[in-house]
């Protein structure tokens, strides 16, 4: 049996708690297990980016509690959270993904040099992480040099330099025409398949739901339906 | 990394860059400006007084400086003379026999001080033969001929060659009176002075007071090297142990005030350009720091703590101040140097200066150790500067700035 990675318990977020307290996310339970390939999808507003936000340790629930790997989120400091980002989680956003004065090569390589890697096994692991994102010849490119898609690709190369048990998604393919948004699913989903990462994705995008092997819909912050899927 | 990705980023947006860059170039030009302006004009001032009037170290029977009365003399002092002459780290030594008394033209009358002085060692002290605007210094070889200043001799309507008559008390407390007559006007650096200081043949002043041939009311030295002036009062008190010694400081104290006041000045003046500046840079970083929000929420989800978000942002600020510093200080230290050299005229003002004893050209000049006060006072506002923009990023939520529009 896979062992849990996310263990999103009882898990709700309120704005404005004191004056007219708005939901975004009410009583969640949301169960990952290690290697699936997971799409949060809902309208606008259902409370997508926020729950994801919770699970990656960029937002804290107002309630409840949000286990990664063992490891009760909430429970740590500011410092110990972002520590246990750069090695536990991989990010990978809508826009503005990458730091705009660095090329490929740098952006990939910066979590790495967060994390003390030596600079030889550094410029190795990038070079291999911008090969599996088919971008090898791109690596001295500065993002505005870029398209949409590629950014995306790198960002995913960036996501997965430290080896992160997870890598959460917000929207990725929402800025990008057809044949970049397949491809970097495509990618997505070969990383997920041949190195076991897990995958959380938010989207509306009928695309990227497709793809997925979980569908957990959201509606109103509350868990609407959570369905396995065979991906086309 | 984070020296790499600061760096860079300054250069994202040049031309504001640019700007703050300039502003801290010009801001520590006129700094240095203004000071060196202001320097030169107050050391100017010490200058003309010490070395035109006081001298550096001056000598008198302690009894004259209370009682200002000529019969309180400085005994011997023609071996005190030859004995501080013979010192090498003397320049010049001369004796002065002084009363005070009146001044008669045939138009008015008016207080004037009469210095009885050695017309040969003078020239390298008081230097009246390099003021004289009219006349020779002491040419017509007679006992009673005086030299007057311009403006003493615009309000006794005096020309050369004008007989005028002196009237002052002697040693035996008599009146005394004696007619001398102009034959040359001088025109100092403080016209103040020009008005009341009228200068005769030591030999012949000493004669009217009835002094003793070597007795003199004051000695005035001038030193080579200012290094050695509490060594040579020192000397100087040795030599003549019942004497009031006294260096320049402690004859005009409010020299030495100029330059305390002054010290004070360039700290309120550099604090004044600093403050200015300061806006300019907080204005700049905040914007910075505003329009990437969303690219600093994604630094911080990566993994990049508040403390190296913060780091970052001061080192922005001081790469763009290290890079206006040098700039800066290289123009400033130019502007001194050309400056320093050819003098700023400032005649169109010296009237008004003059009566002050400040001159007509002003030298800038600064020290080292105020270009220092002033490099040190900038990179202190820098970082100030840079505190505010790097705190508003401290207070960034991630997941919020990442969702900024």
């Amino acid at each position: 049996m896979a062992k849990t990675i996310i263990d999103a318990h009882n898990v709700t977020k309120t704005y404005n708690p004191e004056k007219v307290p708005v939901y975004a996310v009410q009583d969640v339970h949301v169960h990952i297990e290690e290697g699936e390939f997971v799409a949060l999808v809902g309208p606008s507003g259902s409370g997508k980016s926020t729950l994801l936000n919770m699970m990656g340790g960029l937002d804290e629930p107002t309630k409840g509690s949000v286990i990664i790997d063992g490891v009760e989120l909430t429970e740590l400091s500011e410092n110990k959270l972002i520590d246990f980002r750069l090695h536990n989680i991989g990010f990978v956003f809508q826009a503005f993904n990458l730091i705009p004065v660095l090329t490929a090569k740098e952006n990939v390589g910066f979590v790495l040099q967060l994390q003390h890697m030596p600079k030889k096994e550094r410029e190795k692991r990038v070079l291999s992480l911008l090969e599996e994102v088919d971008l090898e010849d791109k690596i001295d490119s500065k993002p505005g040099e870029l398209s949409g898609g590629q950014q995306q690709r790198i960002a995913v190369a960036r996501a997965l330099a430290s080896k992160p048990k997870i890598i959460l998604a917000d929207e990725p393919t929402a800025n990008l025409d057809s044949k970049s948004a397949a491809n970097l699913l495509n990618i997505m989903a070969k990383l997920n398949k041949e190195e076991n990462i897990t995958f959380l994705f938010s989207t509306h995008d009928q695309r990227v739901i497709k793809k997925a092997r979980r569908v957990i819909t959201l509606v109103d912050g509350k868990v609407d339906s959570d369905v396995q899927q065979t991906p086309t | 990394m984070l020296f790499q990705i600061a760096w860079r980023n300054i250069w994202r947006n040049t031309s504001r860059s640019l700007v703050v860059v300039s502003s801290i170039i010009i801001g520590i030009w006129a700094g240095i400006f203004i000071l060196s302006f202001s320097w030169g004009l107050y050391k100017n001032n010490i200058n003309e007084s010490v070395y035109k009037q006081l001298s550096h170290i001056q000598i008198h029977n302690p009894d004259f400086k209370q009682e200002n009365d000529p019969k309180f003399t400085i005994p011997n002092s023609d071996s005190i003379l030859k004995q501080l002459e013979s010192d090498n780290r003397i320049a010049s030594v001369s004796s002065r026999v002084i009363a005070t008394g009146m001044i008669t033209s045939t138009t008015t009358a008016s207080g004037v001080t009469i210095y009885g002085i050695n017309p040969v060692s003078e020239t390298n002290q008081i230097g009246l033969d390099q003021n004289l605007i009219e006349g020779v210094y002491f040419g017509s070889g007679k006992d009673n001929e005086i030299l007057i200043g311009q403006k003493l001799a615009k309000k006794h309507k005096l020309k050369l060659k004008s007989k005028v008559v002196l009237t002052f008390t002697n040693v035996n407390s008599e009146i005394v009176s004696a007619a001398f007559r102009v034959g040359g006007i001088y025109r100092s650096k403080n016209i103040s002075l020009d008005e009341v200081n009228v200068y005769v043949k030591q030999e012949h002043l000493r004669e009217l007071l009835d002094l003793k041939p070597s007795e003199t009311n004051e000695i005035a030295i001038l030193i080579k090297d200012e290094e050695q002036l509490d060594s040579i009062t020192n000397y100087s008190k040795t030599l003549v142990p019942n004497a009031k010694v006294e260096d320049w400081r402690q004859l005009a104290p409010e020299l030495d005030l100029i330059i305390e006041s002054f010290n004070l000045y360039t700290y309120i003046i550099s604090g004044l350009i600093l403050l200015a500046l300061t806006f300019g840079i907080v204005n700049t970083m905040l914007m910075s720091v505003l329009e990437r929000i969303r690219e600093l929420g994604m630094l911080m989800a990566i993994g990049l703590n508040k403390r190296k978000i913060f780091f970052m942002i001061m080192l922005e600020t001081i790469y763009l101040t290290l890079m206006g510093c040098p700039i800066g200080l290289l123009m400033g230290w130019l502007t001194v140097t050309i400056l320093g050299r050819t003098g700023i005229d400032i005649s169109m003002f010296s009237e008004g200066l003059a009566s002050y004893g400040f001159s007509s050209m002003i030298y800038p000049a600064l020290d080292q150790e105020k270009y220092m006060i002033i490099v040190t006072m900038c990179l202190i506002t820098a970082i100030l500067s840079a505190i505010y923009p790097a705190y508003k990023a401290l207070q960034l939520n991630p997941s919020e700035a990442i969702r900024k529009i």
